[in-house]
């Protein structure tokens, strides 16, 4: 029959289930942890001995909560270092497009959400980092926007130059890289968000 | 209030030199005289957290007692940051103690 401690290190593993490599390493270091203090309690060995010890440790959810609120952090500083990444990149392609590509007879619309996008992503992300530092909606936001402005850059590049050259192109395939790697990111945010609330709401 | 403080705390704890959770728990908890008397596990968010911000770092041992464990030391920029959090705070506490203290009327 498990004992105290063993339901406690289960129902920890569980609630940590969301990082399975912190849920294996903390679930080793916690026992170890429950079964000195339990051996430090005079009625050692006892099924109370293991009680007072997991008493004395604290819930497991608000365990689970703190680490949860803790990988929130993370994923949101990752989220927002790639987006400054991001936005550098596509103001540098966008520019390049300026200086490269002949907008001339070209109906205006493309080469204004390329320029307009961007700005609108600009203005999404500055007042998400001021307003909302841990909004995922904010920064979808700047991710359409950004989404928008490279999708335009690519019409104008396609359709209205003769070859775009190379230095363009490779600007575009950084915009679309940093793209990818912002969506990741923005959806990994999200989770960790419902996930450190859900935990909050139970601890 | 504690917990604002609880990083820096831990990182002086483990001034003295390597420990694991619950030897670092214990250590709060005695030379506070038992002031501090923590749920134990609060201590383990902040120690990940502190590793992963390159402050501390842990390696596992097995002394010949018996029990694998997770040991904890400070490393060079964890002892920096508790110099500067020591400098911090005693500036923090004078100014405080000051102001609680009390004093003449303003204008003097």
């Amino acid at each position: 029959m498990a004992g105290v401690i063993d339901d406690y290190v289960a129902a920890l593993r569980r609630e940590l289930a969301f990082d399975p490599a912190l849920a294996r390493r903390l679930a080793s270091e916690v026992e170890d942890h429950l079964r000195d203090a339990a051996e430090s309690d005079p009625a050692w060995p006892s099924a109370g001995a293991e009680r007072r010890a997991v008493e004395r440790f604290g819930l497991s959810r608000e365990l689970a909560a703190q680490f949860a609120a803790d990988a929130v952090d993370r994923q949101a500083r990752r989220t927002w270092i790639t987006l400054a990444a991001t936005v550098v990149v596509t103001f540098i392609a966008m520019r390049l497009r300026v200086v490269w590509l002949d907008d001339g007879t070209m109906p205006a619309l493309a080469p204004l959400i390329d320029r307009y996008a961007f700005i609108g992503a600009m203005a999404a992300g500055i007042i998400g980092w001021f307003a909302f530092r841990h909004s995922w909606r904010a920064l979808a936001v700047c991710l359409a926007g950004l989404v928008a402005s490279i999708g335009a850059g690519f019409v104008r590049a396609d359709l209205f130059a003769a070859g775009p050259p190379l230095t363009v192109m490779l600007a575009a395939a950084g915009e679309v890289a940093l793209v990818g790697l912002l969506s990741i990111h923005v959806v990994g945010l999200g989770r960790r968000l419902k996930r450190a609330a859900m935990l909050r709401g139970a601890a | 209030m504690l917990k604002g403080h609880l990083d820096a705390i831990v990182l002086a704890a483990l001034e003295a030199g390597p420990a694991h959770g619950y030897a670092i728990i214990e250590t709060i908890r005695s030379r506070s005289s038992k002031t501090f008397d923590l749920p134990e596990g609060t201590v383990y968010p902040a120690l990940h957290r502190l590793e992963q911000a390159g402050l501390l770092s842990s390696t596992w041992t097995t002394p010949a007692s018996g029990r694998r464990r997770r040991v904890y030391s400070l490393t060079k920029a964890g002892a920096t940051a508790l110099a500067s959090r020591r400098r911090a705070w005693t500036r923090f506490s004078q100014a405080v103690d000051s102001l609680l203290a009390g004093g003449r009327a303003w204008p003097a």
